[in-house]
């Protein structure tokens, strides 16, 4: 099994998985939309609010704030040792005091812990008119996809099958199905077509080429062999910046190995009886 | 204990009875005071 890694940065990540069955490559996929643990607002306490939007509304548009999350530094509050009641090792407290006129923005969320500010500070909240107030405390924790939406690190987290695109030996060279393709993956050389080899990974597998190979009365059989290769994924990963998109993938890793080897273990106390 | 009530042309404090009305100036439009305390919420 390979990756490679073909853009990277802090927002979002482009890499290809080779020599894997599509069951792991959805299982990647799973891990790092719905197991990565990440810092969202959970509860909030509401000391004043006049604005035009109503308490629920607001605590939710909190809870949706991308928040800052290094691994390591936050336990789930389910394994602290305060048993849920809410400690410096779980929690993470934020304070939000804004009057109006103006937009109350994400960078008014005032944190506890620096190293937890919201991802972005331009995140609208709710806007303000003059004499109206919004004074409130909220508590992050730490948690994953698969509680609420809220917690999944990842706003695009997808893979498609790697194109394998071939020109028959009785391509005539007309070009039809270099005018029909969307992502222009074919181009005519001379009089006849080739595949563009920096584009292959933009195919669709929409098969518009084959149609209009079969449109042009070519015969039976189209001249383009569209299809794609079983064990290679093209997976494209996008942060919503509270981790940084290569460190999703790490970490989603090391989760799929984890549960790997607490399988094996359960499977080798059956075995052992 | 009465809820309370703010007139929304005199703005003064006004405790309902009988009538929905606002005793100072007549007005019958009042709006309700929000309570002192904290309101918690679930973010979700």
């Amino acid at each position: 099994m390979r990756i490679e890694c073909q853009h990277r940065d802090e927002h979002s990540c482009r890499f290809v998985l080779s020599g894997a069955l599509p069951s792991f490559a959805n299982s990647v996929r799973r891990a790092m939309a719905a197991e990565v643990p990440k810092l969202a607002i959970d509860s909030v306490g509401i000391y004043d609010n006049t604005s035009g939007l109503y308490d629920e509304m607001l605590a939710h548009r909190l809870g949706l704030v991308p928040l800052r999350t290094e691994e390591g530094t936050y336990v789930p509050i389910r394994e602290c040792t305060c048993e849920g009641q809410g400690c410096d090792r779980c929690t993470v407290s934020y304070t939000l005091s804004v009057e109006g006129p103006g937009m109350v923005w994400s960078r008014d969320l005032i944190p506890n812990d620096p190293e937890a500010a919201p991802a972005s500070g331009d995140i609208p909240i709710v806007k303000l008119e003059k004499g109206q107030k919004v004074v409130i405390e909220a508590r992050a924790i730490l948690s994953t996809g698969k509680e609420h939406a809220k917690w999944q690190p990842t706003t695009v987290c997808g893979y498609k099958n790697y194109p394998r695109v071939s020109i028959d030996a009785h391509c005539d060279g007309c070009g039809a199905c270099v005018d029909a393709c969307p992502r222009r993956v074919l181009h005519l050389v001379g009089r006849k077509v080739e595949v563009d080899g920096e584009r292959l990974e933009d195919c669709s597998l929409c098969r518009l080429c084959d149609k209009a190979c079969l449109a042009t009365g070519i015969g039976e059989n189209s001249a383009i062999l569209v299809g794609s290769e079983p064990d290679r994924f093209i997976f494209t990963v996008e942060s919503d910046g509270a981790i940084p998109a290569p460190e999703i993938l790490r970490q989603s890793i090391s989760i799929i190995r984890a549960r790997g080897e607490e399988l094996s273990r359960a499977l080798s106390e059956i075995a052992e009886g | 204990m009465a809820a309370s009530y703010k007139c929304a042309r005199c703005k003064q404090r006004v405790e309902i009875d009988v009538n929905v009305r606002c005793p100072f100036c007549g007005h019958r439009i009042l709006f309700k005071e929000r309570g002192a305390g904290i309101k918690e919420l679930k973010a979700q």
